[in-house]
Formats: structure tokens, sequence, C-alpha cells
């Protein structure tokens, strides 16, 4: 028998930017007249195609996880897959139930006791009363909340919110499950409770469709991917070369402002460790993307440790415009043995006169050598050097070279 | 095995089976509603019966002591006019709780559309189901009413079951343009009350539709809830059967029904988009 279980084909999906959607009667009415007096131009620029042509199959067991920058079109397909919103072209066979985790405690009510939230929300997410019965303790052991069942959800902690809420989404038991970014909520215990009760929904024969940013949970969980660029396919297939080709995606984006900051939900990094910012600095604490040679540049790495942390080292690398490593250092000679949780900003100089005029990059990554990686290595800025003379103009001619130190030359007249 | 396809749907496609697939979501969102709806609230579940009661003292008070509208059962019997008001009041109070719940209905509950797929319909259909209760409410209300006023129903209340369910038809009818509409134009988040302010004076609760006069009663029996009211009434208090145009009413309703579904259909291939 035919072992696709999912067969995406050819979906594209249309968004009408500025369209009338939820208007008001007067904007209707507007419409209507410059209607009849003048054919409404539609120009290609009010529409918006956040999938174009995406086909792809699924076969039966497989865990894939979808990636690409924001606005590539993951959400928009996982909300298509799970019929939230309607194709504008294309067609999409499922041979199975779906279930879908866009969110978790969708439907939940803060006035309704825990028990009472556990039948709403999976009925909501297509359990029957009694299939939530039969898992009814399960799922309260999952969740660790079995004081506050009869509490209502309001005077919960988030935290056990997100538990009571991640607990019934994960026995739910459909044969197709999606799933969006719900690691991302929780402390870190959690998190990796349900990496765990993923890994074992995995195993168990199931498909999986994961989204997420978080490469590290995606080269656990997946065992292939679809890189999403744009709102097409720009890769299917195994998981180091997608997240690879996600990564050079990434570096597109990079950041030739001097700077690159990051929320806490957002932040790039392992379970351990959250990059929060990186910034280049001039003598006067300037955060600039433009250098003068003759100026000493301050890099500055602000992270935040979510736990105790043993020999961390943090490398970086200038790379030259065309990615040829210039010089690395790593931070290992000053880092203490071990590092609490808490935020830490690091901070490295390059010394004046030491690069040429070009383009450079900043890479970084962090871990602990032996044992884990922390940051996963990746560029993050971009940066342009300018020689000015003393008196401030431009000098007409360019060195060859990738650094330009200053030399000292002593002349011996014999 | 269970299979899916998705593709843009072109034409109505009611999927009554869906909705049935799903028929626990649609029990289990109108317990949630009725538990919310008095939640916190200092005497709870007595508003049920503290908001019809008042509707009823006023409207007895203003039509029938005030105004003093003649009302007349079977064989010119004089009716009290508190239970006439109470018969045409039954109908409309679900009506008018219906209408008011589902129009915002989905907007209220927008973040379970944009997160879950499930057929949209369950939501203004558990606010019709919701409003049981308020129903059963003013019954009681009735019941009682006539126990004390010594009032023995007419044998015409077998067919009662009958207008209820062409009253359930009319509420949940609304209740679907009114969601629809109120996610395209939110400018029916204020159309709404003043409607129901309207139907509460249009729909004959405490005036017999008789009191019409001629040249006005057909476009009286275009309101969705007049024939239901005065059926309901016909049912308790008995008198003369109901006017032809009372069935003008009824297939009001039915296209009430038919286009509202359509429209609602219309709107839902779009919901999780422009919410």
């Amino acid at each position: 028998m035919d072992n696709k279980i999912i067969s995406v084909q050819n979906i594209s999906k249309k968004y009408e930017i500025g369209m009338v959607a939820s208007g008001s009667f007067r904007e209707t009415f507007t419409n209507a007249i410059s209607l009849s007096n003048k054919k409404r131009s539609k120009s290609s620029k009010d529409e918006f195609w956040a999938l174009k042509d995406i086909s792809f199959d699924v076969n039966k067991g497989d865990v894939i996880g979808i990636i690409g920058r924001n606005g590539a079109g993951k959400s928009t397909l996982l909300k298509v897959i799970s019929k939230i919103t309607e194709p504008t072209n294309g067609r999409i066979v499922l041979n199975g139930r779906v279930a879908s985790l866009l969110e978790v405690g969708t439907g939940f009510h803060p006035e309704l006791t825990g028990r009472e939230n556990i039948f709403l929300n999976g009925s909501i997410l297509g359990m029957t009363r009694s299939e939530i019965r039969s898992k009814f303790n399960e799922i309260v052991n999952f969740s660790g909340v079995e004081k506050f069942l009869d509490t209502p959800v309001k005077r919960y902690s988030s935290g056990m919110y997100v538990r009571l809420a991640f607990a019934v989404a994960a026995h739910l038991e459909p044969e197709i499950l999606v799933i969006d970014e719900v690691l991302s909520v929780g402390d870190v215990e959690f998190q990796k409770k349900c990496l765990g009760k993923m890994n074992e929904v995995a195993k168990g024969g199931r498909t999986v469709l994961f989204v997420s940013h978080n490469m590290g949970a995606v080269r656990t969980l997946c065992e292939t991917v679809i890189v999403l660029n744009g709102g097409k396919v720009a890769f299917q297939g195994d998981v180091e070369t997608g997240v690879n080709i996600y990564l050079g995606m990434a570096n597109e984006n990079m950041s030739e402002m001097g700077q690159v900051n990051f929320t806490m939900e957002n932040a790039v990094g392992k379970e351990e460790l959250k990059l929060l910012g990186i910034r280049l600095k001039d003598e006067l604490g300037n955060i600039k993307g433009t250098f003068s040679t003759s100026e000493e540049i301050t890099l500055e790495i602000d992270y935040y440790l979510t736990e105790k942390v043993v020999n961390m080292r943090l490398n970086v690398r200038v790379l030259t415009g065309d990615d040829q490593i210039l010089f690395a250092g790593s931070s290992h000679s000053k880092e203490p043995h071990s590092k609490n949780k808490g935020y830490y900003t690091c901070i490295t100089k390059f010394s004046k006169d030491l690069l040429n005029e070009g383009v450079y990059k900043i890479w970084l990554q962090a871990g602990s050598p032996g044992y884990k990686e922390l940051l996963p290595e990746q560029i993050y800025l971009k940066f342009t050097t300018e020689k000015l003379t003393s008196s401030g103009t431009m000098r007409d001619s360019v060195l060859p070279g990738y650094i330009a130190p200053v030399l000292n030359w002593e002349i011996i007249t014999k | 095995m269970y299979k899916t396809i998705i593709e843009p749907s072109n034409g109505i496609n009611l999927n009554l089976k869906e909705i049935w697939q799903y028929r626990e979501l649609l029990w289990t969102l109108t317990y949630r509603d009725i538990r919310v709806k008095y939640a916190q609230t200092a005497i709870g579940f007595a508003w049920a019966i503290v908001n019809p009661l008042f509707t009823l003292l006023i409207l007895s008070f203003v039509f029938g002591t005030v105004a003093n509208v003649k009302v007349e059962g079977t064989d010119g019997v004089v009716v009290p006019h508190i239970i006439y008001t109470i018969t045409g009041l039954c109908g409309w109070q679900y009506f008018s709780e219906v209408l008011a719940q589902a129009g915002g209905s989905i907007i209220g509950a927008q973040n379970m559309v944009k997160k879950i797929y499930f057929p949209r319909l369950i939501i203004p259909m558990s606010k019709a189901i919701t409003a049981f209760i308020d129903f059963a409410v003013v019954i009681i209300i009735m019941i009682i009413c006539m126990i004390i006023y010594q009032f023995p129903p007419s044998e015409n209340i077998i067919y009662f079951p009958l207008f209820f369910i062409i009253a359930v038809v009319s509420g949940l009818s609304a209740g679907i343009w009114m969601s629809a509409l109120t996610i395209r134009f939110r400018d029916f988040q204020h159309i709404t009350p003043m409607l129901l302010r309207i139907g509460m004076y249009a729909t004959p609760i405490a005036y017999p539709a008789s009191a019409v006069p001629e040249k006005y009663q057909l476009l009286f029996y275009m309101n969705p809830m007049a024939g239901v009211v005065e059926g309901m009434r016909w049912c308790i208090i008995g008198g003369a059967p109901l006017h032809y145009y009372a069935y003008i009413s009824f297939f009001v309703i039915f296209l009430f029904l038919v286009f509202g579904l359509m429209y609602f259909k219309r709107v839902e291939r779009v919901m999780a988009d422009i919410l």
C-alpha cells in the first residue's frame, strides 16, 4: 500500500494586503462606489503570496522539521495543513487524523477549574470525552498540578498553566501531529520533559510536522527537514544539510548596522545559552557598522545562561568578505571554571591599524570543549572599514591584502 | 482509513456529517458558556431569573396598566395581562438571548478559530443551545404565573414544541447572520443591541398582532419572531387561529436560515485570515 500519509500538491496561499477584510460599512460602500466609477485596479503589490506552489510528500512515521526565516511561510503552511485557513490553489491529501498544536492551551478558560479545562481543551483538540477520561490521570501526573485541579486556572502561575496545557496536548493521539514552536514555553526542565515526550510520540510511529527556530530541537527530534524560503520549498532532505542551508539563509540577514539583538523568546542558542545581542563599538562607545582602520573596535556579546554551565568558552572569528578566516580567538583563558545562571557580557577588542579597508564578518560559536555545543556557529555581523588619512580625506590607493598593520619603517643610509 | 482532502472550496457544502462528528465539542462549549456566564457574580444563576422577570414586569406595566391594551383569549375570556405578556415573552427572550450572544461569538472565540480547526458553525450553534436555559427559566416563571392566576393552558399546547423548534431555527439563523456579519463589519456590534431594542417593541409580546393597522401587517410579519411569538401564545391561551400572514414570518425564517448559512460559509473560508 501507498505509504504516503501527507501529500501536498502545488499549494499556494495568497493574502491580499489591505483587503476589505474586517472593515466597516463605510469602506465597503466607498469601494462599491469607486468600483462603479472606475474599475478598481488590483495591482500585484496588494497581493502577497505566503506560499507559492509548494509540493512535498511525507511518509507514515516521518518526523519532519519545517524551518525557515520569519515570514518564510512556515506558519501559513501549518495552518493550511490543519485546515485553519484555506489554500488559494492546490490540494493536500491527508491519510489520517490531524491534530494541530499551534499553541498550547487553546480555549482554556480562566474561570474554569483545571479539571474542567482538561476536558474543554481536550475536546477542542479533538479528543472524545471517553478518551480524555481514560487519560485523565496520566495528564494530571504529567502536568504536576494535582493539588490545584479544582482551582480556577486564573489562579495558576503561568508555569502551571503552561504545564497543564501542554500535558493535555501531549496526550493527543492522532496519526498526524502538527506542532508550531510550542517548546518555546515553560522553564528549561519542563521543556526537556516536553522534548522527551515528543521524542516518545515520534518514536511511537506517528507522523510529526514540527516547526521551530530551535535548531537543537530540530536536530534532536527530526529525521528530515523541509526548508522554506519566500513561500517556496528551498530544500527537503536530511537534517544536517537542511539546518546548514537555513543557517546560511540566516546569514543573508545578518546585520550591517553594527549590532544584532534578540529577545528572550527568539534568542539564538541551545537550551542552556540564549544569545541576546552582539555589538561593535568605536572608542567613544558608539555602535557602528563602519569603522576607520585607525580605530580600535570593541566587540560585546550579551548572553543569558539558563542554568549553571561548566567549562564554557565563546569562540570568535573575524572573517573576510568572502568568508575566509582571518583570525580567531576564544574567551577560555579568562572564563571561570563554572558559571551560574544569569546574564553575562563578554568583551574583546580588535586593535587599531590592523584591518585593511574592506568588508569583514563576525562569526560566533559557544560550547564546552568535548562536552557540548551551546551556541551553534553562525555569522552575525558584517562591518566595513575605511582608511582615513590624518587630514581626514580618503586616500586614493588601497593596499592589497586582508590586513594592513601599520609597519614601522626604519631607513638607514649607508 | 480516515482521509481528508484540502482544496480551495467552491460552492456551499454544509457538511452536517462533520458537525455531527464534532458534537462533543458543541456540548463542551455549551457547558463552558453556561458555567462561565454566571461565575463570579454575587447572585450567580439568579440573574437568569431576575432579567426576564423585570422585562416581564415592565412590559406588563407599560402595556397592560398604563396603555391598558385589551387582550382576549378563547371565547372572549379576559386573560390577565401578565399571562398574556409572558406567553409572548418566552419566545422573544430566547431569540434575543441567542442573537445577543451569537453576534460577537466568533470574535470572542478568535483565539480558537485562529489556532484550531473545527466547523465554525459550532460556535453560534452552542449559543443557541446555551439559551435553552434562559428559555426554561421563562417557562418556569410562566408556569408559576399560571398557577397563581389559576389559568389553565389551552388544548393547543400540544403544538408548543413545534413553535419552540421554529424559535430555535429563527434564533439560530439570526445568530449565524450576526456572527458572520460582525466579523466582516464590526459595526454590527452596535447594530445588534439596537435591532434587539427595536424588536422588543416590533414583536407582539405585550400586545396582539391584530392591534397593528392593516396596512402595516405585511411589514409587521416580516419580523421573523412575529409568527413564533403569536404561535406560542396561541398554544398557551388559545383564541383565534394564526393570521395567514404568520406563515410569511415562517417563510422569512426559512430564507434567513438558507441565506445565513450561505453567507456564513462564505465568510468561514477567510475567517482565520481576517479576524
